[in-house]
């Protein structure tokens, strides 16, 4: 008895109560997490402004500050390495964006021969990794003259080759759009490509800013490829390969700030991009199109 | 305005299934044709691909003489209105009904003019700055109404318009149809299942079963010389009672006789079965259920049966009986001619004696189910 009197208080917990713990909980946790996620980005940036030596040190805190690896930056390559992953990045990701939109469109609102096998066929070569074809990549990129210092173009051309595959999540967010919109669209005169960007597109901001986004981030971040092609000529290289370079036994003591600076210059525009982004993933805009 | 002339229209799927077989319309400039029929009757896909929005698998579709069956929908010069609105969730109000307007190129003003222009006669000029989120159910079909009206089309589609609107609004709505047609004064081709609007809308009505078409004809004459036991029973609510009985014809003189009465058949009735010299035979005879009357007593021309249901439905009553055979039945009694005894004797188990005249039969063959009385 005397159990169950104990007992009986948390079983009648209210719920505004048992919310407002939950609550608590979760955002502790979360915030541990956070902090936890943001400790390496920290030293990065603090460490960026030291500048009573360039060597990896034991302490986290600079003893001198100043902006004197920032500057030291422009005496590098490293403005050249920065304009070519910007440039392969916005243009790959315009590319790619474009490509994925509309073949996304197509495979969910076209009906013809042999889609479904198209889809399968796509998947299962997805499933490969991308390195597999590396050494065929870089055979057909220097014989069209691509490679090494001429590298931008042709890791554009690799970025941008197979984006159809990507179709996968737009397609199916396309396909949680009525085909009544379209099909409404098509009566009023519209014809499909401006159904696509009339209709379709203003609906589906959140995909298309994700596919903007990791299409902008892989080629931005990418190191493998990028040191293949470009084989070491400074010209070609973009900044994870070039400044992977100052990381050299011989060369971490001169440079380890140096590339702290760098490393921070290289978040800044997609930090700036997710920032300027980020709304358009709160809501989605479908409501009221159809009746539910 | 123009005409829209269905010839030989089939539609066929991927999977080899036939949605629609041989269709053959006529419908004329500024008529009004209702397309009814059950789920699945393929009402809806002979709608679509006059719209351009099915492929047509055999046989020519044309509006106004040009045949129309590989033009894209936007070139065909119609106008749609879909079951769930299909409005478009990002634009307002205003924009939705513009979007066509605006895809023809058309001065803003003028755009202006015509968006306010039906707003106003659709009584939604409030709400143009609204997006389609923020519109209750009958406000949305209006708009859906608004974007096809300021197109001024030749035709005007309408797929279902109603049938996601509550019964209330429904009435109103179905009013509001029969106003706008006036101003509009255009052809339309409207698609229901529900038989209650196409015989109020339509000036013609197409009733189709398994995509084929099973009769086409006025309100007026579907509703009294259906066609086949199909039309009969899917015209009309609540449907029209089919008895299994024998048509016996002694001269120039035919008598029915269902749960043993003797009903003799008069009027134009007999003419017309005279007419295609019908003889004796087994038949469905059908008669809807507002024909059949209480009889006062029992006699050789009253069915003896019980009442096992009596709904209510506030100016009439609707009488579920069963026969002696066990036969069900239902008797619509307007409450306007009963006394309160006579009501209240109207409970389940009551005994009750029911007639109908000659009149008001449908003789439907047993074999072919075709209404004897249509002359095939």
């Amino acid at each position: 008895m005397s159990e169950n009197t104990v007992m009986a208080p948390k079983k009648h917990m209210g719920l505004k109560t048992s919310r407002r713990i939950s609550n608590t909980a979760i955002y502790v946790l979360l915030a541990v997490i956070s902090v936890v996620w943001l400790i390496p980005f920290i030293c990065i940036l603090l460490q960026s402004f030291r500048v009573e030596n360039t060597m990896p040190v034991g302490y986290v805190i600079p003893k001198r500050w100043g902006i004197d690896n920032y500057l030291r930056l422009f005496q590098t390559d490293f403005p050249k390495w920065y304009l070519n992953t910007f440039i392969i990045a916005l243009v790959s990701s315009v590319l790619q964006t474009f490509i994925v939109l509309c073949m996304s469109y197509a495979l969910s609102r076209f009906r013809f021969k042999g889609r479904k096998l198209l889809m399968r066929l796509m998947l299962i070569l997805g499933m490969f990794p991308g390195m597999l074809t590396m050494i065929i990549l870089y055979r057909v990129l220097a014989d069209l003259g691509m490679t090494q210092a001429n590298a931008v173009p042709g890791l554009i051309l690799v970025y941008v080759a197979s984006s159809g595959m990507l179709y996968y999540v737009s397609k199916g967010f396309f396909d949680t759009i009525p085909k009544s919109l379209d099909e409404a669209a098509r009566v009023d005169g519209a014809t499909r490509f401006q159904v696509l960007k009339k209709i379709i597109l203003p609906l589906s901001k959140p995909i298309v800013i994700y596919t903007v986004l990791t299409a902008f981030m892989s080629p931005w971040g990418d190191f493998v490829f990028a040191q293949y092609v470009s084989m070491g000529a400074s010209a070609g290289k973009n900044v994870a390969v070039g400044m992977y370079g100052w990381l050299n036994k011989d060369q971490i003591a001169n440079n380890y700030t140096l590339f702290c600076a760098g490393g921070v210059l290289v978040a800044i525009p997609v930090t700036v991009l997710f920032l300027c982004l980020q709304k358009y993933y709160v809501e989605g805009v479908t409501g009221g199109a159809v009746k539910g | 305005m123009a005409s829209v002339k269905l010839t030989g229209v089939k539609k066929i799927y991927d999977n080899k299934v036939t949605a629609v077989h041989d269709f053959n319309l006529d419908i004329k400039d500024k008529e009004f044709v209702v397309f009814v029929g059950p789920s699945g009757c393929g009402k809806s896909t002979t709608l679509r691909m006059v719209a351009g929005l099915e492929d047509i698998s055999e046989g020519t579709v044309e509006i106004d003489g040009e045949v129309v069956n590989d033009l894209q929908p936007k070139d065909r010069d119609i106008a749609m209105v879909f079951q769930n609105y299909a409005l478009y969730p990002h634009m307002t109000v205003y924009d939705n009904i513009a979007f066509s307007l605006r895809l023809k190129k058309m001065p803003e003003d003028e755009i202006y003019e015509k968006v306010t222009n039906a707003a106003e006669i659709l009584g939604i000029t409030d709400y143009l700055t609204r997006k389609p989120r923020a519109l209750s159910g009958g406000q949305r079909q209006r708009v859906a109404i608004g974007r096809a009206m300021v197109r001024n089309s030749k035709v005007f589609l309408m797929d279902e318009p109603l049938s996601n609107l509550d019964a209330k609004l429904r009435n109103q709505m179905r009013a509001e149809i029969i106003l706008l047609r006036q101003k509009l004064n255009t052809t339309f081709i409207y698609v229901t299942h529900d038989q209650t609007e196409a015989m109020t809308l339509g000036d013609r009505i197409v009733i189709m079963q398994d995509g084929y078409i099973e009769q086409v004809g006025t309100p007026t004459e579907v509703f009294e010389m259906p066609r086949n036991i199909f039309v009969a029973e899917f015209i009309g609510a609540p449907k029209m009672n089919m008895i299994p009985t024998k048509l016996t014809r002694s001269g120039d003189n035919y008598t029915v006789s269902p749960f043993g009465a003797r009903l003799p058949v008069d009027g134009e009735k007999r003419e017309l079965l005279l007419e295609g010299d019908v003889g004796s035979r087994e038949i469905i005879l059908g008669v809807r259920p507002e024909h059949i009357v209480l009889a006062d007593s029992a006699s050789e021309s009253s069915i003896p049966c019980t009442l096992e249901v009596n709904e209510m439905m506030g100016s009439e009553l609707h009488l579920h009986v069963y026969t002696e055979d066990g036969t069900r039945l239902i008797v619509r009694v307007p409450t306007l001619n009963l006394s309160s005894a006579q009501r209240s004797g109207l409970v389940a188990g009551a005994r009750l004696n029911i007639t109908f005249s000659g009149k008001v039969m449908h003789f439907f063959d047993a074999e072919s189910k075709l209404n004897l009385c249509c002359g095939e």
